[in-house]
């Protein structure tokens, strides 16, 4: 039983070692020169200016969260629309058709309550 | 239409009363007290539905199951969230007046998650649910994000950060592991877990019961609990400590006795190293907390470990008690909450220096503190004793006898740190002598946790009855 699992044991077992090994073999054999360039973020491209810890303004997040559960939407009603035909067919077309109602409706007032708390002007 | 829906019927009402509440927030905002009190009212009318509304019954793949087992967590749950608005009302309305409705939603949310993960049979509706529950506890954990002492004015949103990140990596175990168990044994139900017993399975597993040891805060994954239940909002902390606990241990009865009993001999072990290191880490932590609620985080993480090694006892009497346990703690530990946070509002800090002299200031407070202080130290007769001595003897007739000896000797050590936060309120002398000014509401959520704290103490047959037969929906037989 646990010996079926030898392979992936000595897989394991190799990977971690080639990592090290390579490591290892660059630190004790490569050269090592040092200059301003290889000190920087990037060794290429453009040069970083200023300081990395901007404060970036939350409607990014909002949007990107909002974005999110519309898009979550259309892809549950995508499913919805795929397999409308043959629920109606099996007879749970009007149990299924209120169940996404329901869940679009949920939206709604969600996107309602987001307009009206003022989640959608820009400039607040 | 469907012959299931009405089995929701209790917790999509805990939904609408949420919608309800955010969209009167949007379209009319209502200053003052008047959103918590409807959400209080109204969850009150949700509480007296529970024993009008009787649906029993089985959603179609067994993916939900409501028994006895849901209907005891539902009202626990439900009682605890009544009890924590009503204990949030007053902070709300003098801190954030502007936005109190949000808090009253995602609590609500909250209790939603927690009443239907009771009933959850199936992997991706338990996790969901375990979700649903969460997410909402990490915002209000952060809710009051300026509102620290003077001295680390941002402690509210360190706990919450904390709060967050333990609570992502605990999922992500659980759902690693569950991707094994799930990939192993070929079915999403619960009950399907010995269906494979491999090795690989049982990995899976250990790594969802690491995951839910983080949420219900046992050691060796208690970090966050007593840095959380420093820095978040006391009256949320109170929540914070009982209902998601409460839910915790459900999920694990219904995923370890429930769905997994036939292996017991893997998780057992595991489960009993849980329980004991619980013991001994909280309890011999707690002793050189000066700040109250620290103290009272190691002391939850003790009483996680009694909670689970009733679990262990792995008999239907034993679930019964651990939830017995978990119903008295729950009103104990709100009501020290509330006490502790109205003596704090006005002391200006938690620290144990700060509460000195409650009982000369405010008898009535200081005399509810040593009741619950005294329920969560186990003293003759009110609740905790109950809760205490049935765990022992569960466990005891489980046969073990080790850990029931060490659990005692414990609680003898937990006796010493809560009577010392008893000292300080009636020995030591506060730097006033005015009464604790409480609001009504406050007041109130305190009355009912001491009503349930005594009550039980000297009548608690009624609630070990309610247990049992919760018990039985899980564990069959005796």
């Amino acid at each position: 039983m646990v010996e079926s699992y030898l392979p992936v044991l000595i897989l394991f077992v190799m990977v971690v070692a080639f990592a090290f090994a390579n490591m290892a073999l660059s630190e004790l054999g490569g050269r090592k020169r040092k200059n301003v360039g290889k000190g920087e973020p990037y060794e290429c491209g453009m040069e970083p200016e200023g300081n990395a810890r901007l404060r970036l303004s939350i409607h990014f997040y909002l949007v990107a969260v909002l974005f999110i559960l519309f898009d979550v939407e259309s892809v549950f009603l995508v499913l919805w629309a795929v397999g409308a035909r043959s629920f109606a067919e099996t007879g749970v077309g009007v149990f299924v058709f209120a169940e996404i109602a329901a869940f679009v409706g949920l939206l709604a007032l969600a996107l309602a309550y987001v307009w009206r708390k003022g989640g959608l002007e820009w400039d607040r | 239409m469907s012959a299931w829906l009405h089995l929701f019927t209790l917790e999509l009402a805990v939904v609408a009363i949420a919608l309800l509440v955010l969209l009167w927030d949007a379209f009319a905002p209502a200053a003052g007290r008047a959103v918590g009190w409807t959400t209080a009212l109204l969850l009150g009318g949700v509480f007296a539905a529970s024993f009008f509304v009787d649906g029993r019954g089985t959603v179609p793949h067994g993916v939900f199951v409501r028994d006895e087992w849901v209907v005891f967590h539902e009202r626990l749950f439900l009682a605890a969230g009544i009890l924590g608005v009503l204990g949030s009302i007053d902070w709300l309305a003098t801190r954030t007046p502007k936005r109190q409705a949000e808090y009253y939603a995602l609590l609500l949310f909250s209790l939603a998650g927690m009443m239907l993960l009771a009933g959850a049979r199936d992997w991706i509706l338990l996790v969901t649910c375990f979700e649903l529950m969460s997410m909402p506890l990490y915002v209000l954990c952060a809710y009051g994000k300026q509102d620290g002492p003077a001295s680390e004015p941002k402690l509210a949103a360190e706990a919450g950060l904390k709060l967050f990140i333990t609570g992502a990596a605990s999922s992500g175990l659980t759902l690693f592991g569950l991707a094994l168990v799930v990939g192993m044994t070929g079915t999403t139900h619960v009950g399907g877990i010995g269906a494979n017993p491999a090795p690989l399975t049982i990995v899976g597993m250990l790594f969802v019961l690491a995951g839910f040891g983080f949420k219900v805060g046992a050691v060796p994954f208690h970090m966050w609990v007593p840095d959380t239940y420093q820095g978040a909002p006391t009256p949320f902390v109170a929540f914070l400590s009982v209902a998601p606990k409460a839910a915790g241990l459900a999920t694990l009865a219904i995923v370890l006795l429930g769905g997994w009993s036939a292996d017991s001999s893997v998780w057992l072990p595991v489960l009993l190293v849980l329980a004991g290191a619980s013991m001994v880490v909280g309890n011999l932590f707690a002793l050189p907390q000066t700040d109250a609620r620290r103290l009272l985080g190691f002391s939850g993480v003790a009483q996680i470990g009694y909670a689970l090694l009733a679990l262990g006892a792995m008999s239907r009497g034993g679930l019964a008690m651990t939830l017995f346990f978990v119903a008295t703690y729950v009103f104990t530990n709100l009501g020290v909450f509330f006490v502790l946070h109205a003596a704090a509002e006005e002391g200006g800090g938690h620290s144990l220096a700060r509460i000195a002299g409650l009982s000369r200031r405010s008898p009535w407070l200081g005399g509810a503190l040593l009741v619950f202080l005294l329920s969560l130290a186990g003293i003759p007769f009110v609740a905790g004793f109950w809760a205490k001595l049935f765990v022992f003897m569960e466990a005891w007739n489980a046969g073990l006898v080790g850990l029931v000896v060490l659990g005692v000797a414990l609680a003898v050590i937990g006796l010493y740190y809560y009577l010392t936060v008893a000292r300080s309120t009636y020995m030591a002398d506060g730097d006033r002598t005015t009464p604790v000014p409480t609001g009504f509401a406050l007041r109130a959520a305190i009355l009912v946790c001491l009503i349930f704290v005594v009550g039980l103490g000297l009548w608690p047959r009624p609630l070990v009855e309610a247990a049992d037969r919760a018990a039985a929906g899980i564990v069959s037989g005796r």
